[in-house]
């Protein structure tokens, strides 16, 4: 067993995006399994449903979300939580995983993925909120480490240590995306293998990786383009420290051909090994 | 009348957790000259509230915070500033929501122009920021928003939002089976007069005082646009399967599909279609009314029949 939620290895998957949707539902290529944007089938009765039926028929589906905002402090929104598991069961998905972030406050919603103040007091606040939602659930949430282009000044830990201990302390699971990991160790300037000698790898269910774009003075994480070497090479580093964790690729802007993204996925092989 | 499949993506509103790319071009941050922030340590509460109000700040104003009192609440890197970190949030919101609304309004930022249409998404932004977990209704304002604004024709550009606003939400209507002739075989004909038809659930009627149906066209199919004058146009939206439709109405068949969408029997119905059509030659009416109904049934504007 990969991990301590019993949640399966799925191998290596792709982000699912509507530019394929008529590839894989004509062709049913061989893929592993789809994370879907959870928000993009709420709040709709019509057609981005009926594809979705579709490919939960055929594909194992896991759910990623944007807009949980697990760490703002406005209250956790119960309609959306509702919305969520009701997809979940539609959809049969393995898991349901969002961000360590918060996208609003007082009840508007920026759609972006702000960052945290890693201190004390928000360590405490976000572990209420991921209790309380998987006590919703019935089910452990999967938080993932965003990429991030800034960091507070009253910062009193790394996020690492934040991210483990909030692990810990609320008993989640863990998404770790080695592109925001790369992609920050960039923008704040620290050793990406400190990041991931600092998680509780046991709790991680899945690894994302992305491509980004550089700008000399910052990095974005743009999800554009292929995977970089370096990011490889840190996936297959947090591979050696699991047991087996499935893999993801995300790629949400010029977004290419199915056979090219999908093959851009299967990359990882070369990193974690024909086995996934 | 001609039904024109609208060529947009197989869906619409596709999220992601990627950061736009547009977050990143960089021009240094104009100074805001909100009261500094004095405090060293904030509450969460104040902190998050604090960059949701820069992050939101319309990228043409400054940020209402100073670089000192920045760099107070977040760390500079070794190549940029404290507000520049900040700033690349605020690029990135903006830019996220209006790539949403061009999603939603291709033809609308066609007929404007980009630079026209992202100085309005600006300012819709300003006026109707999200509120909720969902950006599939975001765009549901700009109709009503276009009409107030300084546009060269704010009508047009209203009717246009408001035919393209049309068929975002019946990509999210309830997908229904759709009835054809065969269906109405099967009601034996002393009942027919009783009849009710429901009509597809992702229908919408619009009454437009612009002919931008025709402009949506020659858009999609690459051929030159131009302002159109005025004329008033009915169009009906809505959805088979995967398909989403654009008719333009006739006033017979206007009549017909909202008497039936109001529950109205057929015979009620075609009854005011025949109460339209006064001054019709007798000889004409009957094939007119036949000619309406047929097309409203092959057409896919109706789910169900029940008698």
């Amino acid at each position: 067993m990969a991990n301590r939620f019993k949640l399966p290895n799925l191998g290596i998957g792709l982000g699912l995006r509507t530019k394929h949707y008529g590839v894989i539902l004509e062709q049913k290529p061989a893929v592993a399994w789809f994370e879907i944007l959870s928000e993009n089938y709420l709040r709709t009765e019509g057609r981005p449903l009926d594809f979705l039926d579709q490919i939960a028929d055929i594909y194992p589906v896991v759910m990623h979300g944007v807009s949980l905002s697990i760490g703002s402090t406005d209250p956790l929104d119960r309609v959306y939580l509702s919305e969520l598991k009701a997809l979940r069961d539609r959809a049969k998905a393995r898991w349901v995983s969002d961000h360590l972030c918060w996208t609003g406050v007082a009840g508007k919603n920026t759609h972006d993925l702000l960052p945290m103040p890693y201190t004390e007091e928000a360590l405490a606040h976000v572990v209420d909120r991921v209790r309380a939602v998987q006590d919703f659930l019935g089910a452990p949430l999967a938080l993932e480490n965003p990429s991030s282009y800034a960091e507070f000044a009253g910062d009193s830990m790394r996020e690492w240590e934040f991210l483990g201990r909030l692990a810990e302390l609320s008993d989640c699971a863990l998404l770790l995306d080695v592109n925001n990991v790369y992609v920050s160790s960039k923008n704040h300037g620290f050793d990406p293998l400190t990041y991931l000698d600092a998680i509780p790898f046991d709790r991680v269910v899945q690894f994302h990786v992305a491509g980004h774009t550089d700008h000399g003075t910052h990095i974005i994480d743009s999800h554009i383009g292929p995977v970089i070497d370096p990011v490889w090479q840190l996936l297959a580093a947090a591979h050696r420290r699991s047991a087996g964790v499935p893999v993801l690729l995300e790629w949400d802007a010029e977004i290419p051909s199915f056979e090219e993204t999908h093959a851009e996925a299967l990359r990882a092989r070369e990193f974690i090994g024909a086995a996934a | 009348m001609s039904r024109e499949a609208t060529a947009d993506a197989l869906g619409l509103h596709e999220r992601a957790s990627a950061t736009p790319e547009r977050a990143a071009p960089f021009q240094q941050a104009a100074l805001g000259d909100a009261p500094a922030w004095t405090e060293v340590k904030l509450g969460l509460r104040a902190q998050q509230e604090w960059f949701a109000a820069i992050v939101s700040t319309a990228q043409d104003e400054p940020a209402p915070v100073d670089q000192l009192s920045a760099a107070r609440l977040i760390t500079a890197s070794a190549t940029l500033s404290s507000l520049e970190r900040i700033d690349i949030y605020r690029r990135g919101y903006h830019a996220r929501l209006i790539e949403c609304l061009l999603d939603d309004y291709p033809v609308l930022a066609h007929a404007l122009g980009e630079e026209a249409f992202e100085a309005l998404c600006r300012r819709y932004i300003a006026r109707h920021p999200s509120s909720g977990p969902s950006l599939n209704y975001f765009g549901r304002h700009m109709a009503d928003f276009c009409r107030a604004q300084p546009l060269p024709e704010p009508g047009f550009a209203a009717d246009l939002a408001t035919l393209e606003w049309a068929i975002v939400l019946s990509i999210h209507a309830p997908t229904a089976a759709t009835i054809g002739f065969e269906d109405l075989g099967q009601v034996p004909s002393e009942r027919w007069p009783g009849a009710r038809l429901s009509v597809n659930p992702s229908l919408k009627i619009l009454r437009l005082g612009y002919p931008v149906n025709a402009y949506l066209q020659a858009y999609r199919q690459g051929k030159p646009t131009a302002l159109p004058a005025a004329r008033p146009t009915s169009v009906a939206v809505y959805r088979t399967g995967r398909s989403v439709w654009r008719l333009e109405l006739e006033p017979t068949l206007v009549t017909l599909v909202e008497a039936l969408a109001n529950g109205a029997t057929l015979e009620a119905g075609l009854a005011e279609v025949q109460a339209s059509l006064a001054g019709v030659p007798e000889h004409e009416l009957a094939q007119k009314i036949s000619h309406c109904f047929q097309h409203s049934v092959s057409s896919g504007l109706f789910s169900s029949i029940s008698v």
